[in-house]
């Protein structure tokens, strides 16, 4: 199978910006910033008090800080390379996706599965700083750990699928943008990169649980530092599981609508 | 048949909708939009053989590309049939994928953020190419194009004339007996274009390979192919060698000849028509469907008249094609 050998298509982005060294500098310095800045203002939160929503300061300060990192999982920029599906829809260079032993489906994969290893290796980095820094705090046990770990990789598929959705969407409008700024800010402020889920009233948490962004960050995070107990991480797991499995059907029932719109919308 | 492209009343329509004028209009059109069918393609039949170059020709919107497309299985047709190298190519399209390659004009399938090298070593994998191999051909490519000068700059750094002889490599990395190029050397110096013509011409003759191509380019025919096909309209209105084009529509040449006597009754040979007489100074052309050719004319002068000077100007293809799509209107009945 073809998706065996071309596996290292997944290298694109990773090496892409290997060769765009003011990229990555431009990251690393909104990194330093973000980080800081999201520090200090949970740190000044708690000034005048211990506990607020259920989590005490060294809970609200490791989620915020660790929701920052993990943003960099998967970034939303879709201009800064021309291998991106508006991108090609925009110059009509789709058709080449249609001209390859690789499926188009496979090959958004692999592409995303080097971005998203891309930017584990940059949330990782900065999770040793911060770990070392005493900015976060570690797991409390290592089945938290493992737990978030499991946790995280799901809400990574999930996170994947949401971004799949709008890539497809270029298929019927050519130009996904004004989406595009929707589904950013509802993801950050429905998985917690904003500001943890928990500090929502109770209305806004319930609404979250028909929607699959708090999968993405806010359970695993939860689960980190303990907001989620360990005894509910079998339900929760499988919540984000079942986002996995809803969305994966979608995906791939719209790919197979996608290819009969290759020509009309990027010939 | 492995290199063979056959088409069989290839049809593709589109649905559009009917954008009427104004503001009025525009509203009416998204209350109540009105669809109307286009067709692209209509009822298009030919053959091409393995290890031969045919141009498909014809002017902008003519169904050229539309034909490719469906070829390369990127689109379904409407009705008819298609098979290249044995395959039905919008019905198994990866399989298809293995047995072509394509270049669609100045539309990169190289990777732009990369530098070439890498977008070919990406290609390599995707269609699983041994490293040994890739390594031959790719030397192949570059005595031609001489990509290794430029094929460790990032595509986003390339000129067009680079980047097109990158893409018709990479086209080719995976030896694809059957190339589908849309309009190649659109935008390109002379210099690179005659390039790309040795390239073409080397991987027909020497590798064997089919090549479908499409260009507005009448020097590229002249040099690369032997037999064209002509669309309009989404019909096929010629399919035949260039020879047999310019008999049908490229009789505008004039035969000018200077008359030893000046007073000389010029009753001209049939076929032949006497278009000005200025002194001894006479310019025939071409009379009526069984006109001869420019070479037959040109003796039949010589034989009946005494002649001091003789020259001819045959119309080049350009003006052949150009004649040949004038003729080739709506309705035009297939050749």
């Amino acid at each position: 199978m073809a998706v065996l050998h071309a596996w290292r298509a997944a290298r694109v982005t990773p090496l892409g910006e290997l060769h765009a060294p003011p990229r990555m500098t431009a990251v690393l310095v909104r990194l330093i910033v973000q980080v800081v800045l999201v520090a200090s203002l949970w740190n000044g939160l708690y000034d005048r008090t211990t506990v607020s929503a259920g989590m005490s300061r060294e809970q609200a300060v490791t989620y915020a800080v660790l929701a920052v990192l993990a943003s960099r999982l998967r970034e939303l920029d879709q201009y800064a390379g021309r291998d991106t599906v508006i991108q090609h829809m925009h110059f009509g260079t789709i058709v080449y996706w249609y001209l390859r032993p690789l499926s188009p489906a496979r090959y958004h994969a692999l592409r995303a599965l080097g971005e998203q290893v891309y930017g584990a290796a940059w949330a990782l980095a900065g999770y040793v700083v911060c770990l070392a820094a005493g900015v976060v705090q570690p797991p409390g046990s290592a089945a938290v750990g493992g737990v978030f770990v499991l946790s995280m990789l799901l809400g990574q598929l999930v996170l994947y699928h949401v971004m799949l959705l709008l890539d497809q969407m270029c298929f019927w409008t050519v130009r996904n943008s004004a989406a595009m700024l929707i589904l950013i800010f509802a993801q950050n402020l429905m998985s917690g990169v904003y500001a943890p889920l928990w500090f929502f009233p109770a209305w806004f948490r319930t609404l979250s649980t028909f929607l699959p962004f708090q999968a993405t960050l806010n359970v695993p995070l939860s689960l980190y530092v303990g907001r989620i107990e360990l005894s509910d991480a079998p339900l929760q797991l499988a919540i984000q599981a079942g986002w996995v499995v809803l969305l994966h059907l979608f995906t791939r029932f719209l790919w197979r609508r996608a290819a009969r719109r290759v020509i009309s919308q990027g010939g | 048949m492995i290199g063979s492209i056959e088409v069989r009343s290839l049809s593709r329509s589109f649905h559009t909708t009917v954008r009427r004028p104004g503001f009025t209009g525009a509203l009416r059109s998204l209350v109540n939009p009105e669809r109307a069918v286009k067709h692209a393609v209509s009822d298009i039949s030919f053959d091409v053989a393995p290890g031969e170059l045919l141009a498909l020709l014809g002017p902008n919107g003519a169904g050229k590309s539309t034909t490719i497309k469906m070829l390369t299985g990127i689109l379904t047709p409407t009705s008819g049939e298609a098979r290249v190298a044995g395959v039905v190519p919008y019905e198994d399209r990866e399989r298809n994928a293995r047995n072509i390659g394509a270049v669609f004009g100045q539309r990169t399938q190289l990777w732009w953020d990369l530098p070439v090298r890498e977008s070919f070593a990406i290609l390599r994998d995707i269609y699983e190419v041994p490293g040994a191999e890739h390594a031959a051909r790719l030397k192949e490519f570059d005595d031609i194009l001489e990509l290794s000068s430029f094929w460790d700059t990032r595509v986003r750094h390339l000129s067009l004339g680079q980047r097109v002889r990158c893409d018709l490599a990479a086209a080719l990395l995976h030896d694809p007996p059957v190339v589908f190029l849309d309009e190649p050397t659109i935008g390109m110096d002379v210099v690179v274009k005659e390039q790309v013509r040795e390239f073409l011409r080397h991987q027909v003759e020497q590798r064997g390979r089919t090549v479908l191509l499409t260009t507005h380019d009448m020097t590229e025919v002249e040099r690369l192919a032997e037999r064209v096909v002509l669309v309009n309209h989404g019909r096929l209105v010629l399919d035949g060698t260039l020879d047999e084009i310019r008999r049908k529509y490229g009789s505008t040449w004039q035969v000018r000849a200077t008359l030893a006597d000046a007073h000389t009754d010029v009753v001209p040979p049939p076929g032949i028509t006497l278009l000005r007489q200025e002194g001894p100074q006479v310019v025939f052309g071409p009379d009526g469907p069984d006109a001869p050719t420019v070479h037959q004319a040109l003796k039949a002068v010589i034989e009946r008249y005494e002649v001091t000077g003789i020259a001819i100007d045959e119309a080049d293809l350009e003006d052949v094609m150009r004649a040949a799509y004038v003729h080739a209107g709506p309705g035009a009945e297939g050749a």
